[in-house]
């Protein structure tokens, strides 16, 4: 969790990223943005530009999978989970304007940094539905870590790329969630 | 056994002719180009170029491969690199992305139509996907030292209208199990397994392995897949324990993938 003066930084260079984009952010908008010195943040970020760009994207990216942590975490089932995780994450991608301008406008700049979050996301993701795994009939001779991996791919790439299923209709996300993420993994009704 | 094959594929604006005989190059720097294609028309003589630039790439990369090196490597003038991509470098890596997709397609086009169920169609697919994906050595080039290059084809939307390509060229192949909006479905399903384990590898699954992708398809794929009641006996039913039956579903309600 982030914060004191270094949370000031990444907040003051979120709004600069907002503004002019990941590539013309620099240390110096950032300070000015926060109101310190560059010094100061050269000692939070003694890599500069770039760790300080990295470390924005971090922070956001960390920021999004907790909410939808919140989202779902008074949820009942699996099926709830998966349900209303889909559904709250595909609209957040698609309401988040900063992601969908940097992904327009510097996608080459962003998406080298997202793919290396992906197999912690992976990991976290499984880890926090194992729980609900164990709780739930499964089909005969499913393992509970590689069940938990798998869906945390697929809800990953749904949350990203609906392909043809429209991801904003509760009862496509449920068919979904029956046929691409569970019918494998629990046992059959 | 693999028999010699030739395709038509639209490269830019022309048509391009390419005739392949053999197993696809693992690697696009080992591939005795000059061996493969003596010279005859146009259209060898580009095949020369995007070959020569997939040994360049895997060299070196995107950003540091000029023209006059992919002429060297092809072992012909600049000029005649111009004359077969009169766009430059943009056109040259259009359409070496294009034909490098196009042979994909192909190779999975011979595996997967050689399948007799629907097990098979699938593990063949991805398998001949993940293998050929995975011994890309230009594009494993890319991934590493210039991401900025690739990812951005490979994410988000353009994640997407990649699954549709993929999905509207593989549901054929599904056909004789699936119908055709079950067909699409499943392979833009299985596109995206293909894609994630490709792009975020586990220890646990080796997805070039025929026994790893068999174990994949059946746990996690074909209970999920509807198949056709008068499907041939070993296409559906007999390739899934008596106990995991396919699950008839509902899916979307509108028509599935046309839409994309």
């Amino acid at each position: 969790m982030e914060s004191g003066t270094r949370l000031r930084i990444l907040e003051a260079t979120y709004a600069c990223v907002a503004r002019w984009g990941l590539s013309k952010t620099t240390v110096e908008d950032a300070a000015r943005e926060a109101g310190l010195s560059r010094a100061t943040v050269y000692r939070y970020f003694p890599g500069g530009r770039d760790e300080l760009v990295a470390a924005v994207v971090s922070w956001q990216y960390v920021e999004f999978f907790t909410r939808l942590y919140e989202e779902v975490l008074d949820a009942a089932s699996l099926e709830e989970v998966l349900e209303r995780g889909l559904l709250f994450a595909r609209r957040a991608v698609l309401e988040h304007q900063v992601l969908q301008k940097v992904l327009q406008t510097e996608p080459e700049v962003l998406l080298p940094q997202l793919t290396l979050q992906s197999n912690r996301t992976i990991a976290a993701i499984a880890t926090f539905l194992e729980p609900y795994l164990l709780r739930h009939p499964l089909a005969e001779g499913v393992d509970v870590h590689e069940a938990a991996d798998f869906l945390a791919r697929m809800i990953l790439t749904y949350i990203a790329s609906p392909g043809h299923w429209d991801m904003s209709d509760p009862g496509q996300v449920a068919a979904l969630v029956r046929t691409e993420l569970l019918a494998g993994v629990v046992a059959p009704a | 056994m693999r028999q010699d094959w030739a395709y038509r594929l639209t490269v830019g604006s022309g048509t391009l002719s390419l005739v392949q005989s053999g197993p696809m190059p693992s690697g696009a720097g080992s591939h005795p180009v000059t061996a493969r294609h003596p010279v005859a028309g146009a259209s060898d003589q580009r095949v020369r170029v995007i070959d020569a630039t997939l040994a360049c790439i895997a060299r070196v990369g995107l950003g540091k491969t000029t023209l006059d090196d992919v002429a060297r490597a092809a072992g012909c003038s600049r000029a005649t690199v111009y004359r077969a991509f009169p766009g430059g470098k943009d056109a040259l890596m259009t359409a070496v992305v294009d034909t490098e997709v196009s042979r994909l397609f192909s190779e999975l086009a011979v595996r997967m139509g050689a399948a007799c169920d629907l097990e098979e169609v699938l593990v063949s697919g991805i398998t001949g996907a993940a293998r050929r994906i995975s011994e890309h050595q230009a594009l494993a080039f890319l991934l590493e030292h210039e991401p900025e290059v690739v990812l951005p084809h490979l994410a988000f939307d353009h994640h997407d209208r990649l699954l549709a390509e993929v999905s509207a060229y593989a549901a054929p192949f599904l056909g004789r199990w699936l119908d055709h909006a079950e067909a699409l479905r499943v392979s833009e399903w299985t596109a995206r397994i293909v894609l994630s384990y490709l792009g975020c590898p586990t220890q646990s699954l080796d997805l070039t392995d025929d026994a790893d992708v068999r174990h994949l398809v059946r746990t996690f794929v074909l209970p999920g897949v509807t198949v056709l009641s008068g499907a041939p006996d070993h296409a559906g039913t007999a390739v899934v324990p008596p106990t995991r039956r396919p699950v008839p579903i509902a899916g979307p309600t509108t028509s599935k993938g046309e839409a994309s």
